[in-house]
């Protein structure tokens, strides 16, 4: 499995938890309240880890809030799959699970996380209860094809059938 | 072991098989490099295929373990070259495109001078199959 692979499957969150403040002009100003929390996300999305885990970590000391907390630490589960830090990733997806056991990205960061620990049921738990949260999110379609590639390894086969009247079942015998 | 197998088939009657690497393979391209592709001639067909190109798994499917076929009908005039293909059939959508991009880069023998020029209509049908692999590990 590749890393690259990773990089891309482990899901972000980006933050941009705005406030609104009034100034002694009455201007309003809409900006990140946890501007390391969002910084952090953008450098991860971004691709650039360490930077992404540090101010990440920063942004979870000063997090409000259940949103950003499971932000915070949703993130740090992605950041440190990325820079292949595998235990500190679980113990920030589990953290994030404890606090919410409905966010399926926790689920689907968590599942690559086992599939790269060569923990194959427990990644098949997580990416069930992921998909039953969102049947639809590609990123769990993207770790399930891991796994399946893991468990489950297939060889395309394309077989090119010029005959006429074929049916669709037709017998094409190899050698085993 | 399979993997790495040229393709075989036993012969069928009036039917050939051989073994083809595709284009992608060529390329250096590691997915398609393991992908086996074997042909099924009609022996009873007027033509005889030149350039036959295979079209590439789609990564989609691969990885959502999509298997299926699509059938491209299409002409075939006396130099050989294909006209007009279009998509008859296909089980899933994700088949039909590398289907027909397949077929637009194959080709047939000319006509010998001592044939009679003519269009032939014919169709060709890949099926995209995913066979289960061992693989051993090596620590």
């Amino acid at each position: 499995m590749s890393w690259s692979a990773a990089f891309a499957t482990a899901t972000i969150t980006a933050v941009l938890l705005v406030s609104a403040s009034w100034s002694e002009e009455s201007k309003v100003v809409i900006g990140p309240r946890n501007p390391d929390l969002a910084d952090g996300a953008q450098e991860l999305l971004a691709g650039n880890a360490k930077e992404g885990v540090e101010l990440t970590l920063r942004g979870l000391k000063i997090a409000q809030g259940k949103r950003e907390k499971e932000a915070a630490l949703s993130n740090l589960c992605a950041g440190y799959i990325m820079i292949q830090d595998l235990d500190s990733a679980l113990k920030y997806c589990n953290m994030l699970l404890l606090s919410n056991d409905r966010h399926w990205r926790g689920y689907n960061n968590r599942a690559l996380i086992y599939v790269m620990k060569k923990e194959y049921e427990k990644a098949e738990k997580d990416l069930a209860i992921g998909q039953d949260i969102n049947p639809n999110a590609r990123t769990l379609k993207v770790v399930k094809g891991m796994l399946l590639d893991a468990t489950h390894p297939v060889s395309p086969n394309i077989i090119i059938d010029d005959r006429k009247g074929k049916k669709a079942d037709a017998p094409v015998e190899e050698d085993s | 072991m399979m993997l790495l197998t040229a393709a075989r088939c036993l012969l069928l009657a009036g039917v050939s098989c051989v073994a083809l690497s595709s284009p992608a393979a060529a390329q250096g391209d590691n997915r398609a490099r393991f992908t086996r592709i074997i042909h099924v001639e009609d022996s009873t067909s007027e033509r005889t295929p030149s350039v036959t190109a295979a079209p590439q798994y789609p990564a989609l499917a691969r990885r959502d373990r999509i298997e299926g076929e699509a059938t491209v009908c299409y002409t075939v005039d006396k130099n050989g070259r294909i006209h007009k293909p279009a998509v008859r059939k296909s089980s899933h959508r994700m088949f039909a495109k590398p289907s027909l991009k397949a077929i637009k880069q194959s080709s047939y023998e000319p006509l010998r001078p001592d044939q009679k020029a003519s269009f032939v209509k014919t169709c060709r049908t890949f099926r995209f199959l995913l066979a289960p692999v061992a693989i051993e590990e090596v620590e």
